[in-house]
């Protein structure tokens, strides 16, 4: 092994450190500015205040949307565990042949834009109560995030052989509910976690579906963010630090997760291609 | 023997009727509207077939909105392919484990910072009222602004790159780890040296990982409407705008030309999903996984 | 006239040794095959011939030049790895004629020279095919193919048989020890399976812990045993710990056993006595006239295998492994009685 020469060592540094700059900016930004008295004419803000977010807090729109946010995202999560945990489970006991086609299906919404899904649903469900309700709009996140949901519960199946698993309980005279609660759901909820707080994540930080699906009937703190960005940029800052903040913080928790889990493989970087854009 | 068979039956049906909520709800809300959609695109009012949306997809304002996304997503997807190779060989090749890990997970962290907070953060930076632009202004008297605006094209590019660079890294890094070492001996076994390995062996099976890559994020970008809202709102005309106009009706025309735009987009995600799907597939292939 | 020497090898990572004092001379056109258990240094001590590793001390020489500092792409020497190391993205003949091209032959003999190394491995109906089409066997056929084409003026083989089928391992070794009489092309073969070491080789090198215990003929190696661990590993041999007793017998806890090989050590040397299973007679009566050991035990396991049932007599202190016909009947429990010759025990310290 030769010892790598100087230039390359120090291109390295440069490359990595243009990168993070690049990474952090915009972030540091935000964060500053959310805390900032002025911040025009020096490179530094000139003073700190948390006024932006009293202002943000004071907001009659806050509490309302937050909520809305908050009970959205749980939502998608239990629809998303409802729908997928037990198909994958069935699927892979029962018809483990289709397994394949399930994983065709699964990916299938990856490949549509959301503002064809959004479309798509606002011309069919035109009939009440369903047209442009809550309902429609937890249905398309569940889809949406339904790829990386399904990938986190598959491969958790996938690592602990579920069929043997199944066998030797029912072998041991496990019944159906003694089986999945005692045996499997111990074995799997790694990945069932890890995959619905990514669910969560994403649906909260969900700007497109909301806003086209419900809109105004149902406003939810992206929107907010966005309607601010429009009238006060500290009180947007503090929203958006406030987002970051929480999506920056499941993200900690799913990479500790994958690192204490190693069983569970991590998410794959593909499902972070669909978060909030 | 007819027992014996109905019993079967019986079992068949125990075991795939756990399986209809799922069956249902991808009918309900995934097959079912976008089978509309597609007829819809296809069919007047008055249920007879047409082409006629099709036609005024193609209507200059629309082919506008297809050839900017196609732009935006092509450029970004390329800077974002390319640099993100490489940075993400540079932290594939760091030699100090806790960086690297540390450098990983700022790329995971990253790609949560999109959509309408990534771009109020680049309106923070370089906004016209920024705080590069007032910082340039006031200390070197540099107006940037007209000749560069972050409302604008050129601005678009600088937000979506962000999204896109931290996703390749992530994609790309697994790639250079399964370039196993013994391709590199054996090339070199066989005489070939670094320049020889890497054109012959080690570029060619990165290929379909790089493709991927760029496929998925030539997607990641087409698809994406919340950045651009955000920051350019309907003044520079993508095609996710577009159909996010036909929907709330802004531009109330006959119905049918959303779901062509509609149909039109889903088949370009789609070619680049299934593209994907096929690179990452013959990665995992040769990498013996 | 030695083609390829060792001289004086050693090599460590981070300050633990993997290879110490390591001298071998390989004569040109043998096999000659590095037999150990894992991380006895087998698999550095190869890699440093095909130079992926640079000996901290000693030298490398090859047909009278030293090789030790020259890069791996220059050596011109094959190796075949674990893994096969095909290139996933080229076909079996691309990946054949990889080497020809990197050598710069002529552009219009490398492809008659890579059809004509894959009709040697019998393979020439694959040469458009992937390798991850192929069954793993005839992925490292390919994979000796493309080591060979290159013409190398050793071969390397790296445990090449031990991911493969136990079935596919023996049919594949023996190709490869045809392919190599034929070519007369100098070889080194690393692996652990020791049956395989002494089935395929000219000599036999035995490493235990980054040094080496043995080098000699296959039947050298079995037959005569230098160290315990040889004895031990190749094999399976029953050992009595004990003191030399006079020139003829080694005195242990429970027992006294007489030899012929005990001359070399002095009265009170600390030795083992080992006996190879196949060497112990097993009576169900008392043996009369027997010039040698016998000793009395039950018979404690019973493996039919075959030709052979390997018996477990328990003789008391221990219990002694012993092979013997397939045709006799034992049964568990039984009173019987085991003898051996004293010219069936070899000693060792």
């Amino acid at each position: 092994m030769k010892t790598p020469t100087k230039g390359p060592v120090f291109l390295r540094f440069l490359i990595v450190s243009l990168f993070v700059f690049y990474m952090l900016l915009p972030i540091v930004a935000t964060y500053l500015f959310s805390l900032a008295t002025r911040w025009d004419r020096s490179i530094m803000p000139e003073g700190y205040t948390w006024e932006a977010y009293q202002t943000a807090f004071n907001l009659s729109y806050f509490r309302i949307t937050l909520k809305n946010s908050l009970i959205l995202s749980i939502a998608s999560c239990l629809v998303s565990f409802i729908i997928i945990v037990p198909t994958v489970y069935l699927t892979q006991i029962n018809f483990r042949k289709f397994r394949p086609l399930l994983d065709l299906l699964m990916i299938i919404p990856f490949a549509i834009p959301t503002v064809v899904l959004a479309l798509s649903y606002v011309r069919v469900y035109t009939f009440q109560p369903i047209t442009r309700s809550p309902f429609l709009l937890i249905m398309a996140t569940v889809v949406y995030t339904m790829p990386f949901m399904y990938r986190s519960v598959s491969n958790s199946v996938d690592a602990v052989d579920i069929s043997v698993l199944t066998e030797a309980s029912q072998s041991l005279g496990g019944d159906l509910w003694n089986t999945l609660t005692k045996v499997i759901m111990p074995n799997i909820y790694p990945g069932i976690l890890s995959g619905m707080l990514l669910v969560f994540a994403t649906v909260f930080a969900d700007f497109t579906l909301a806003k086209l699906i419900t809109g105004a009937h149902f406003k939810t703190f992206p929107m907010l963010l966005v309607e601010q960005t429009q009238i006060d940029g500290n009180v947007a800052a503090a929203l958006s630090v406030i987002s970051f903040t929480l999506a920056w913080g499941i993200s900690m928790v799913l990479l500790w997760f994958s690192s204490k889990a190693s069983k569970s493989k991590k998410a794959q970087p593909s499902d972070k291609a669909y978060i909030g854009k | 023997m007819a027992k014996y068979r109905r019993e079967q039956k019986k079992n068949f049906l125990k075991k795939i009727v756990g399986l209809f909520p799922f069956i249902i709800f991808c009918l309900a809300f995934e097959f079912v509207p976008i089978f509309i959609l597609v007829r819809d695109s296809f069919s007047l009012k008055s249920g007879d077939l047409t082409l006629q949306h099709y036609q005024s997809a193609f209507e200059p304002t629309y082919l506008k909105g297809f050839w900017n996304s196609i732009k935006l997503s092509g450029v970004t997807a390329l800077i974002g392919t390319f640099l993100g190779a490489g940075i993400g060989y540079q932290i594939f090749k760091w030699p100090n484990k806790k960086i690297q890990s540390t450098l990983i997970t700022l790329s995971d962290v990253t790609t949560n910072f999109a959509g309408a907070p990534l771009a109020f953060g680049f309106i923070i930076i370089l906004g016209s009222a920024g705080v590069v632009t007032k910082f340039l202004l006031n200390t070197f008297h540099w107006k940037i602004y007209p000749d560069f605006s972050i409302y604008s094209f050129t601005g678009l590019i600088l937000t979506y790159v962000y999204f896109q660079l931290p996703l390749m890294v992530l994609l790309i890094i697994p790639a250079f780890s399964g370039l196993r070492q013994d391709w590199r001996e054996a090339a070199q076994n066989l005489g070939a040296n670094k320049m020889e390995y890497w054109r012959n062996v080690g570029i060619p099976i990165l290929m379909p990982s790089m493709i991927a890559g760029y496929m998925l994020l030539f997607a990641n970008a087409f698809g994406a409407y919340a950045t651009a809202f955000t920051l350019t709102g309907l003044r520079l005309p993508l095609i996710t705008m577009q159909i996010g106009s036909a929907i709330s009706g802004e531009v109330m025309r006959e119905q049918g030309h959303g779901q062509a735009l509609a149909v039109i987009s889903l088949l370009i995600m789609g070619a680049c999903i299934a593209i994907y799907q096929m690179g990452t597939n013959k990665a995992r292939k040769w990498s013996g996984h | 006239m030695a083609y390829l020497t060792l001289a004086d090898i050693s090599k460590n990572f981070n300050k633990n040794p993997a290879v110490e004092h390591f001298n071998l001379d390989v004569e040109k056109g043998k096999l000659v095959s590095f037999l150990g258990p894992s991380g006895c240094g087998k698999t550095t001590t190869l890699r440093m011939i095909a130079g992926f590793e640079t000996p901290d001390s000693g030298v490398i020489e090859l047909d009278g030049e030293d090789i030790s500092n020259i890069p791996p792409n220059k050596r011109n020497i094959g190796m075949v790895f674990q893994s096969y190391a095909l290139f996933p993205n080229m076909t079996v003949l691309d990946n054949i004629c990889f080497g020809l091209r990197m050598h710069k032959m002529l552009k219009n003999q490398i492809v008659p020279k890579a059809r004509e190394v894959l009709d040697l491995v019998r393979l020439s109906d694959t040469a458009n095919r992937y390798p991850n089409q192929l069954s793993g066997g005839q992925q490292q056929r390919i994979a000796l193919a493309r080591a060979l084409a290159i013409e190398p003026r050793v071969l390397l083989l790296d445990e090449p048989l031990s991911a493969l089928d136990a079935e596919v391992r023996v049919v594949l070794r023996g190709e490869i020890r045809r392919i190599q009489t034929n070519l007369k092309i100098t070889t080194i073969y690393v692996t652990h399976d020791q049956e395989e070491a002494l089935s395929i080789s000219d000599r036999v090198v035995v490493m235990n812990k980054a040094h080496i215990e043995q080098v000699g003929t296959p039947q050298e190696i079995y037959r005569e045993p230098k160290t315990k661990f040889v004895a031990t590993f190749i094999g399976t041999a029953n050992e009595f710990h004990g003191s030399v007793c006079g020139k003829d017998s080694v005195k242990s806890a429970e027992f006294l056993i007489k030899t012929n090989n005990a001359s070399l050590f002095a009265d009170g040397d600390e030795v083992f006595a080992l006996v190879r299973p196949e060497k112990i007679d097993v009576y169900s009566y008392k043996p009369e006239n027997i010039d040698g050991n016998v000793l009395e035990g039950l018979v404690d396991t019973i493996t039919f295998r075959g030709a052979e049932t390997r018996l477990g007599i328990d003789i008391g202190e221990k219990v002694i492994t012993a092979d013997v016909p397939g045709k006799d009947v034992f049964s568990y429990g039984q009173r019987v009685w085991v003898a051996f010759d004293s010219n069936a025990c070899q000693v060792l310290k």
